[in-house]
Parts: C-alpha cells; structure tokens; sequence
C-alpha cells in the first residue's frame, strides 16, 4: 500500500500526462465515428454566440458580394420560371422534381467558415428550432456546400464538401456516369476529385458535373462543378477527375438546408420497422 | 492575485484573437498559424507543472470547440505542456533561471524567447497536425504544413510580444 503511494507520488505528473492525453484521444476517436456524441462543437452557445456577433460585425464587407449572388439567382429563377410556365409543381416553398422526390429548402446564414483546414465545417445560426436536423444536406445558389452533423436548438455545424470524411455521389449531367466525389488534396479550397469514372465515359474539359440523387442528402441535379482536368488508372479501367468546384466557399454567406420529404417518410418508416422489431423480440 | 487576474486576462485575450483573427487571416492551407499557445508559453517560468498541463488541457478544448477539432487542440497542448519542464532546462541560462524571471523577449531575451516558443510551437504543431489528418498518407504534406505554420505562429506571437507585452 505504502509502495503505490510512493509510486503516484513520484510518477503523478507522468500520470496526470497520461490521463489527460487518453481522455483527448477518446474525444478525438468518439468524435470521428459518432457525431451525435460531444457538446463540444461551435453549436453550443459560447461559441454560437462569439461567432454570430463576430459575424454581425464582417457581414457589412460582404454585402456588395451577397448582393450580386442573390441578383444572379433570382435571374436564374425567373428563367427557369419562364421555362416551365407550369406552376403546379410549386407549391409553398416544397418542389417536386421531375423524378417525383419532394423538398423543403430553409434559408440559413453561416456565421463561421473555413476553407484552409484539413477537415473544414461551418456554422449556421439557424437549428432544430427552424427544423434542421442532422444528414440534411447543404447548398448554395452555386451548388453544393456540405452536409448538417451536428444541430442545437438554434446553431447547426455543417461538414463542409471540404473535409477528408465528406462523400457525395456525382454524375456527368450530359450522361448520366456517376462516381464518388471527395476533397482528397486536403489543400485547395477549389477543386475536388471524382472517383471511379469507367473509362467508357468520353470526357471532355469544361462537362458539367451534378449531384446523383442516391442518396436522400441531396436532390437530383444540383451543381457540383465543371471538369478541370482528367487522369486514367488503367490497371483499374477508370478515370479520376478533377472538378472545379462552382461555390466559391471562401465567399458563402447564406445557404439552403435541404429537408427531403421523402426522407422522412424513409426514415419514419424505418424507426415504426425497427420499433415493430423490437416488441417482437419482448 | 495580481498575477492570476493578468494571466486569466492574458489567456481569454488570446483565444479570441485566435477564433475571431488568426482563424480568418486565411494565408492559404499551408500557414494555419495557432497563436493562442502564445498564452501557455507565457506563464510564469516557475509555475507549477502539473497546473500547466491542466490549464494547456483546457485551454486546448475551448479552442476545439471554436474549430469543431474535438480532442485535438486538447491532445496537442497537453503533450506541449508536458514537453515545457524540459525544454525549459535545456534552455535555461547559466545558473539557472531568476526568481522572478517571466517568458517574455524583455526578461529573456529575443534569442532564447525563439529557441523556447519555437520548439514548444513545434512540437504543439506537430501533433495537432497529424491528428487532424489522421493519417501518414501524405506525410511531407503534413511536415511542410507543421514547419510553415510553426514558423508563422512564432513570428506572430513574436510581433504580439513586441506590440503588447513590452512591461514584464
């Protein structure tokens, strides 16, 4: 007994050392697998705050930028208006595409970004309150921007397309060819690369590249980019190809968080199953 | 309690400058400088290791939270501030340290102030790095990145000394 004493005695500071270092990693690791766990992220309030009010101050230098983003979508939307001249499928603020899938859009402002980071996320002052909720997917009036893991009551952080972890299932618009994209450079803020593009695929520069649609993240056929450059891996009979991305994200300050109805109802349906499951097995 | 009340003043001084400047200079992937370790290196030389390495925890935590970077600024500071009793020996002045002596360019001197910031920089530096890439993959990437910014967050707190902390 008078041994162990002596021992912590003698060895506490290694210890304590020890101890905190276990403690971080285990933050580090829990973190990387389950993003429900840890309260310590920019949604909680200390940090929603700092950020909302540091963003209150920079948002004046930005407006003329804003400005002409909004000017530019709202052009896009009355051509697009005057395309379809068929106003059936709006209706309050959910549309329905031509593949039959619902969404909501919800405005948000991002209060924090980062472009320089390994693993970028922003911030939005908006959460579960405004009904985001966590796997929603996040785009801009450019094109895509990430994906909600985490929400509070009134902030949500988004895994920005900029990040080691963030997957999206992307197409060629003119065929249909799909591949996974990612941000594999971890060093610039403008390109990403699409993955496993079969060889078959007649690639040209300047193709426009948009979201799949696989997923329930995010709706069919909104833009990711346009092809940059392209390099063969013949020993696996693919492409890999580098795409220019169209958000600028050094310049984001308002986003839509998409909510797929069908998502929902996927969901719900999913839990009711599971739910059945388990009063079966009592 | 003087001294207590200007390293709390000191520490809440150089977190925000990180989560609301440093965090937005934007110098491109590569000079990711993290100023607020300048707030560790600067207690008092004589201070209590074991109340170092709890302060260099939490500190590293806040700034996580501010970056969503869970554990990682908590891992790395730690690590520094066990790494600060010997980096302190191996550069202390022949017959050791004053009693008073504090880690500033006035007290030290501008050439230990850089042999001393700039190892424990590094070291903090080198372990949030390849934490955050969670990988050896592009490992001359990472060291390229850990030596800029290393150097960038040295030259920072060195100008920040020079501008603010000029009194010992």
């Amino acid at each position: 007994m008078y041994g162990i004493i002596a021992f912590f005695r003698r060895f506490y500071f290694s210890l304590l050392f020890i101890a905190l270092e276990i403690i971080s990693i285990a933050f580090v690791v829990t973190n990387n697998y389950y993003h429900e766990a840890g309260y310590f992220n920019s949604s909680n309030r200390i940090a929603g705050t700092v950020y909302r009010t540091y963003s209150g101050v920079t948002s004046y230098f930005s407006l003329q930028s804003v400005n002409r983003q909004l000017a530019e979508e709202n052009a896009q939307l009355l051509n697009a208006e005057s395309k379809t001249k068929d106003t059936s499928t709006y209706k309050k603020g959910t549309l329905t595409n031509p593949f039959g899938q619902q969404y909501n859009f919800m405005l948000a402002e991002v209060i924090d970004n980062s472009t320089n980071l390994p693993n970028n996320y922003l911030t939005l002052r908006a959460g579960s309150e405004e009904g985001i909720g966590e796997g929603m997917g996040v785009i801009s009036p450019a094109g895509i921007v990430g994906i909600v893991v985490k929400t509070s009551s009134r902030y949500s952080v988004v895994m920005s397309l900029l990040h080691q972890k963030t997957m999206v299932s992307a197409m060629f618009k003119k065929s249909g060819t799909f591949g996974s994209l990612s941000w594999d450079n971890n060093k610039d803020y403008r390109f990403a690369t699409l993955n496993q593009i079969p060889m078959s695929e007649k690639i040209k520069q300047g193709d426009t590249i948009v979201t799949s649609g696989f997923s329930t993240i995010f709706p069919k056929g909104i833009m990711v980019g346009t092809v940059d450059n392209f390099k063969a891996i013949p020993e696996l009979y693919f492409y890999t190809v580098h795409i220019k991305l169209s958000t600028d994200f050094k310049n984001i300050r308002y986003v839509y968080v998409v909510n797929t109805i069908e998502k929902i109802e996927k969901d719900s349906l999913e839990r009711a199953a599971q739910n059945a499951l388990n009063d079966k097995v009592k | 309690m003087v001294e207590v009340g200007k390293n709390i003043l000191r520490f809440s001084f150089f977190i925000l400058l990180q989560v609301t400047i440093i965090r937005h200079l934007d110098l491109g992937s590569y000079f990711n400088p993290f100023l607020f370790v300048g707030a560790i290196l600067m207690l008092p030389i004589r201070i209590n290791k074991t109340l170092v390495l709890i302060i260099a925890f939490a500190t590293g935590l806040i700034i996580d939270m501010f970056y969503n970077t869970m554990g990682m600024n908590a891992a790395a500071c730690t690590f520094m501030a066990f790494c600060r009793p010997r980096v302190l020996k191996v550069f202390a002045p022949a017959g050791d340290y004053n009693g008073d002596a504090t880690a500033t360019v006035n007290s030290m001197g501008i050439r230990w102030m850089i042999s001393y910031a700039g190892a424990l920089i590094f070291i903090h530096h080198l372990v949030l790095f390849y934490l955050e890439t969670f990988s050896l993959h592009d490992f001359f990437t990472t060291l390229l990145k850990v030596i800029l910014s290393g150097v960038s967050t040295l030259i920072l707190f060195l100008i920040t000394q020079s501008l603010l902390f000029r009194n010992p």
